[in-house]
């Protein structure tokens, strides 16, 4: 990092740019919550099922995200692990209501987690437990436990409650990424001195 | 059958399921005829489907299950023997309606709500049972004498009575008059029930293309019926009353029905032919049917799984550890894969592609419906449902791979290797058409020959034994054997006889050797010498020295003869074969 970039960043200038991977089955509303994200006048009306995979960027107060929106059909989802490497922090997201395929989501993140390209990295995971307004929805806390959240020991980890067509709570999730990812840089500051 | 139990841990351990749902008391009773997947809202979700047996009396229902939990129920009036769902019209949206067959009638509903009623057509009703009747509705006939002819016509007429008469003949005399007055005035009908229900495309191969049904009664009839207005498109006649059912091609095109019926049989029939056109007979009654591809897989009563061309040839034969409870297609076309999945009585549910054993799936209870398809938005699910009304929803793993090979334990690959036999050669087959034409003359020249040479070898022994020439003695007398040693490499040898008495409890007495020898070539100091009594049972090792006389590396025979005093004859002769001398005299 140059001088200048340094200042800049100190000035607030310029923002640190972070790659995130936003993961989940399908129909789970990862193309929603990232819509949600962006400012108003980015935003599309509907959404409809990605194919492959889409980058969309939207900032924070101090951070510039760069989002790989990942499909999350079965077809498309060998194509997450090739990403892996890049992402500095992973959005999963889960289909509160669609208790079903809570064990397929498992095992998605489970394989995920033990990728060795995620397995020692301490990078930040943030879950939503999307699609609160409907009414057989399982809470946040039913889901951590069927995902089997508590295991995770060696990742920062948090869960939000989230409704994405409405946009309630992932402001919430987003705070709480932006804070540990500017608490992993000051780490590594630290490591550095 | 460490190798076998450790290849069977294998089929189980590395678990290709992901286990969804299982709910032990969904209360669901029913089998792989009543159980359907299908897009009933048009919203990308299947839902389940099933026709609930209840307990084959009461709470008879239509379910529909979305994920884990009941989304609605509606009651069924009769017990339904089959269940599909297809798509009646272009119209959007495309929204597949449900049909329940159960007794005469097919029940069709369109977004769960009853929509119309198809009834059997009424069978021939026998004239002279109709002739009856009429006359009972005169009063013109008393009912003794009504029974009687009607008791006639169902021994010897070709046409079979109606429901009614049969009712009727069951009774005891003081009903009958009160049932002859309150049936009397309706007409009779001969009615048939449906035994199977299936669905075949009306012309177009698409997964959304309109669909005939296809129905099984138990008049031994097969019915084709348009989608729409549910007319009879065609009617085809089997020799016996089908019970499984499965159809593939397109009405309008070509079309094959495949069924398996109450005599053993499986029939095949296709397009413009009213009977069947191939035939299968099995060796025990059929349980489950699936066709994969163009071969047709049939599970049987004798725990067997066969598989068959759709011309009826069979191709495998695999033996399963239980029963079959049922079977069905587990399909997978995003991968390509197709297989068969057998439920057993044991508990288990096996995967087969062709014959080899796949994976094997354990269960909490006998599994007696499968049904594999996309469920909500999973296309790799299997439902099934269990003896005790239990349900189980597991999810294929994204994962998961099947082993080409066959992990049932079974013959080694190299067992199907052929051999390179080199091809017969003319002198072989020469000889073989020379042994056959004269078997009968070689045979005798054979054992001609041999009883020669065994009168010889008998003379030869004889004359031995006369002489005295074994060093085994034949006198029950003196019972000897003796064996001869030679060590040394010459010019000096130890010559060592061992000699042993062989009778039971008689010493020997008075015994001398003598050593018959060519004395230019050999030296012995003493050539006769007696030798002490003989215990019974023990080795008398005897040593002498030889000395070689010749230089000239030539060698003979020394002879030992066991004398008995006062005796010339010999009791026992050996003859020595001695070593070339290999070393120097020392002069």
């Amino acid at each position: 990092m140059g001088l200048f970039d340094k200042l800049a960043g100190w000035l607030g200038l310029k923002k640190k740019e972070v790659n995130v991977l936003c993961l989940g089955l399908d129909n789970s509303g990862k193309t929603t919550i990232i819509n949600q994200l962006k400012p108003s006048n980015a935003q599309t009306q509907d959404i409809v099922p990605t194919i492959g995979f889409s980058i969309e960027k939207f900032k924070t107060s101090s951070l510039c995200f760069t989002v790989f929106d990942m499909s999350g059909q079965g077809r498309y989802r060998n194509l997450w692990e090739h990403y892996f490497k890049e992402g500095q922090a992973i959005i999963f997201v889960i289909d509160s209501s669609d208790k079903l395929r809570m064990v397929v989501a498992k095992e998605e993140l489970d394989t995920l987690l033990n990728h060795p390209d995620v397995k020692h990295r301490r990078i930040p995971i943030l879950f939503f437990a999307n699609k609160m307004d409907l009414k057989d929805a399982l809470s946040s806390v039913k889901v951590s436990q069927l995902l089997c959240l508590e295991n995770i020991k060696d990742k920062p980890w948090h869960i939000c409650a989230s409704d994405a067509v409405k946009g309630e709570g992932l402001q919430e999730g987003v705070d709480w990424l932006q804070e540990q990812i500017a608490q992993s840089d000051q780490n590594d500051e630290n490591v550095r001195q | 059958m460490s190798a076998g139990s450790s290849e069977m841990k294998d089929l189980m351990a590395s678990s290709k399921w992901l286990d969804a749902h299982y709910d032990p008391v969904a209360n669901l009773y029913t089998f792989t005829s009543c159980v359907a997947l299908a897009d009933l809202h048009g919203d990308g979700e299947n839902k389940l489907v099933v026709g609930d047996l209840g307990t084959g009396l009461c709470n008879m229902k239509l379910k529909v299950y979305r994920g884990t939990g009941l989304l609605s129920e509606n009651t069924l009036l009769d017990l339904p023997t089959g269940l599909v769902s297809f798509l009646m019209e272009q119209h959007e949206p495309r929204t597949p309606a449900v049909a329940v067959a159960s007794g005469p009638f097919i029940y069709v509903y369109k977004n769960l709500r009853p929509y119309f009623k198809f009834t059997l057509p009424p069978l021939e009703v026998n004239p002279l049972e109709q002739d009856l009747w009429s006359q009972a509705k005169e009063d013109m006939i008393d009912p003794m004498s009504l029974k009687e002819m009607l008791e006639s016509i169902r021994d010897k007429a070709d046409i079979p009575l109606s429901a009614r008469s049969l009712r009727f003949l069951m009774l005891d005399l003081q009903e009958m008059v009160t049932f002859v007055n309150l049936h009397k005035e309706q007409p009779i009908r001969r009615q048939t029930v449906i035994t199977c229900i299936n669905t075949l495309k009306k012309n177009m191969a698409d997964e959304d293309a309109v669909s005939c049904l296809v129905i099984g009664t138990e008049s031994k009839d097969v019915y084709v019926l348009d989608p729409e207005a549910f007319t009879i498109l065609s009617k085809m006649t089997l020799p016996s009353v089908p019970t499984l059912m499965d159809v593939t091609g397109q009405f309008d095109v070509e079309f094959r029905i495949t069924v398996a019926c109450r005599d053993g049989n499986i029939y095949i029939l296709r397009r413009d032919s009213p009977k069947p056109k191939y035939c299968i007979e099995l060796s025990s009654h059929p349980v489950g049917l699936v066709r994969i591809g163009k071969n047709v897989v049939v599970g049987c009563a004798q725990e067997t799984l066969h598989g068959y061309t759709q011309k009826g040839k069979k191709l495998w034969t695999t033996y399963l550890p239980a029963p079959v409870t049922t079977m069905g297609l587990m399909d997978l076309p995003c991968r390509g894969f197709q297989a068969v999945l057998v439920a057993l009585s044991n508990c288990e549910v096996h995967l087969y592609r062709d014959k080899n054993l796949l994976s094997i799936i354990k269960t909490p209870d006998v599994v007696t419906s499968i049904c594999f398809g996309r469920y909500g938005r999973e296309d790799g699910t299997l439902i099934m449902t269990t003896k005790g009304g239990g349900l189980i929803v597991k999810i294929l793993k994204r994962t998961a791979v099947f082993d080409e090979r066959d992990t049932a334990p079974g013959p080694p690959l190299a067992q199907s290797i052929r051999l390179n036999v080199p091809k017969k050669t003319k002198l072989y087959v020469d000889q073989t058409m020379r042994e056959r034409e004269n078997a009968v003359a070689m045979h005798r020249a054979f054992q001609m020959d041999l009883s020669r040479l065994r009168l010889a070898a008998a003379r030869a022994y004889v004359k031995a034994l006369e002489s005295s020439l074994t060093p085994m003695s034949a006198s029950l007398s003196e019972p000897l054997k003796m064996n001869a040693v030679v060590q040394g490499l010459g010019p000096s040898f130890k010559l060592t006889l061992n000699i042993q008495n062989t009778a039971a409890s008689r010493p020997v007495m008075n015994l001398a050797i003598c050593f018959l020898y060519d004395e230019k070539l050999y030296s012995m100091r003493t050539a006769f010498f007696k030798i002490p009594l003989l215990v019974p049972g023990l080795n008398y090792p005897i040593d002498t020295f030889v000395e070689c006389l010749s230089d000239k590396g030539i060698s003979d025979i020394i002879k030992v003869f066991v004398l008995r005093e006062g005796k010339s004859a010999p009791l026992l002769t050996a003859h020595i074969n001695m070593p070339v001398s290999e070393g120097l005299a020392l002069n």
